[in-house]
């Protein structure tokens, strides 16, 4: 018992001293501090992966191209199946295609580039017109009047054995740039 | 050490730490004693885990099973986190076994430390009520029809026991309320309760200090403090207990079982391996003798070990000189591990399907081929109907080649030519030989 001492608050028990003592000190906190790191790592990996994880744009198809008439825009109904952790859900939205001159489709997405509200196309004027604020584009998607600080912001399309493919952005509203969400 | 001494001036913690840090062990700190830390070690390794898995699990039936789906397959760790919950319980149950026999053994049950077993006691049933509430969670088909057997032998009990079933049910049939009751009792009331009880457990070992050796003559080489060699002690173990959790949750995957399917009554359900022997003896009792088996059998046993210290009333602590207590753990450890036994064997002796087969009948959805094939009854008309091409084509090299190139050995076939690797060609080719009218 050369290596113990008589402590002698606690009624006399032994207790180790010295480079022992340490050693017991540090072995502690050395298994602590691996159990720590063994869970701190994984749990926070585990709470923030999901929320850093950005949603995935698939192409989705939105019709035949048959179905776009030459010269006129053409709303189309997009629907995508959107993975909302462990649900599933159908989200729906429209997009306007136009036919160019030479075969291929540009599309535009369906919000205003002003404040994001939903335009129309009027054939008569042949022109896309914003009820919010009166913005108005042309075919090409130019701001042609109205407070928009840009044109109608074009979405990425392909056309694939004659159907018209489409991934759905959307863009923040009121600049100048274009600003993907 | 700076921050200790600020809060330490103002909240005179040197008194705090002493009595936590020196408690006198009898006989000195020893391995023996590390049981009762990994205990509580394990139950804080459960409570955090469990936090975490909260995070992301729904207690509903519709999406309870794919929101654990969601932790196993999209979240970072996911599996990892949900593995420690799942071994962290098997592992809390033998720390609680060997912390019972280390005390039993020890005799530190005796005055006068009965309450201090009969609460370890009541926290090894709420252990066991945690186990069975959370076997329910995940909702898939093994969950539910444990349940569902565990529910009826509940009912087995005379006079309250239909009542008793319909309460822990919620209702007449197991669904959305047993969900979010066995959720809410796993979750929020149990951990209360086990708190509580833990905290009573440990005040009660503070109160009448821990048993120590058997001997005097041991005992009488004096006391020493519990810091610093039994927290040393207590730390490896902790570590050693968490690194084995950790690899089995690593490189043991534990997948659900099907989505749970109250129609499909074929399903056979195997217990956990801790109720296993329980699960065995119910095998060996039928018609009128059953009760005796699902509710008072337990009930004996459960009784009997709640109030041991007062049927036990031999003084003496050392096992060699209680014959009769000895026998009586023994008979109980041997039968208990006699029939687990016999249920792992019987569990193993149950032909066990090649991997490789599964795998090949995932790839068979996998690739579409149920789209031109058809297996019993399922799948498309245009192709060979499948559901018995291991008796039809019993040769192995003669799937290889087809699959490689089906034109090679079945000339003017239309089916096409597939980009499999070779393990998936191998994995494909074994569920095609297992397709047999006799398996």
């Amino acid at each position: 018992m050369s290596e113990h001492q008589r402590g002698g608050e606690e009624g006399g028990a032994h207790t180790p001293v010295g480079t022992r003592r340490t050693f017991f000190g540090w072995v502690t906190k050395v298994a602590a501090g691996l159990i720590g790191l063994g869970l701190v790592i994984p749990l926070a990996g585990y709470v923030i992966s999901p929320a850093l994880k950005r949603r995935a744009r698939p192409w989705v198809d939105v019709g035949s191209l048959a179905d776009v008439p030459p010269g006129d825009p053409k709303q189309l109904d997009h629907v995508t199946t959107i993975q909302d952790g462990y649900l599933k859900s159908q989200s729906q939205k429209a997009v306007w295609a136009v036919k160019q001159p030479d075969g291929q489709v540009r599309v535009f997405s369906p919000m205003c580039t002003h404040l994001g509200c939903g335009y129309r196309w009027d054939g008569e004027e042949r022109q896309f017109k914003c009820p919010c604020h009166g913005s108005v584009f042309d075919i090409e998607g130019k701001v042609v009047a109205g407070p928009a600080p840009r044109p109608l912001d074009l979405l990425p399309s392909k056309i694939e054995n004659g159907r018209l493919l489409v991934v759905f952005k959307e863009f923040k509203p009121g600049t100048r740039e274009v600003v993907e969400l | 050490m700076r921050i200790y001494q600020w809060l330490d001036s103002r909240l005179n913690l040197k008194p705090v730490e002493r009595t936590l840090l020196d408690e006198p062990i009898p006989g000195g700190a020893s391995w023996i004693y590390v049981f009762g830390s990994a205990t509580l070690f394990l139950f804080l390794l459960q409570a955090v885990t469990g936090m975490f898995l909260a995070v992301y699990y729904a207690p509903t039936p519709d999406h309870a099973y794919d929101s654990i789906q969601f932790i196993e397959e999209q979240v970072t760790f996911g599996a990892f986190v949900r593995g420690l919950h799942h071994w962290g319980a098997s592992a809390m149950v033998v720390a609680i076994g060997l912390h019972m026999l280390q005390a039993f053994l020890y005799g530190a049950y005796k005055p006068p430390r009965e309450m201090m077993w009969m609460v370890g006691v009541v926290l090894f049933l709420i252990v066991m009520a945690f186990a069975f509430t959370g076997y329910l969670l995940p909702w898939d088909q093994t969950a539910y029809w444990a349940t569902q057997i565990g529910l009826n032998m509940v009912g087995t009990v005379p006079v309250v026991g239909e009542f008793l079933m319909r309460v822990m049910r919620g209702g007449e049939v197991l669904g959305a309320l047993t969900l979010s009751r066995f959720f809410a009792v796993h979750v929020l009331f149990l951990p209360a309760l086990l708190i509580g009880l833990i905290a009573a457990h440990l005040f009660i070992l503070r109160r009448v200090g821990p048993a120590g050796p058997w001997t005097d003559e041991r005992a009488s080489l004096g006391s020493e403090t519990f810091y610093p060699r039994q927290v040393y002690m207590d730390a490896v173990v902790m570590l050693v207990v968490f690194a084995v959790i950790s690899s089995l949750a690593l490189l043991v995957p534990f997948p659900l079982t099907d989505k749970a399917d109250p129609s499909d009554t074929s399903f056979v359900p195997v217990p956990e391996w801790y109720f296993l022997f329980y699960y065995e003896l119910l095998k060996y009792v039928h018609g009128p003798l059953e009760p005796l088996a699902t509710w008072v059998l337990p009930m004996l046993v459960v009784l009997g070990m709640l109030f041991w210290p007062f049927i036990d009333r031999n003084p003496v602590r050392n096992p060699i000189k209680r014959p009769a207590a000895l026998a009586a753990g023994a008979v109980f450890l041997v039968v208990v591990f006699s029939l687990l036994g016999i249920s792992l064997k019987n569990l193993y002796a149950v032909p066990r399907v090649d991997p490789a087969i599964a795998k090949g009948r995932a790839l068979f959805y996998q690739f579409g081929c149920v789209g031109c094939h058809r297996i019993h009854g399922e799948g498309g008309a245009i192709g060979p109907d499948l559901s018995f091409v291991g008796d039809k084509r019993p040769d192995r090299e003669w799937h290889l080649k087809h699959f490689k190139d089906p034109q090679s050995v079945s000339p003017g076939s239309f089916m096409p030519k597939f980009p499999l690797t070779d393990p998936q060609l191998n994995e494909l080719t074994s569920y095609m030989l297992s397709l047999k009218k006799t398996p």
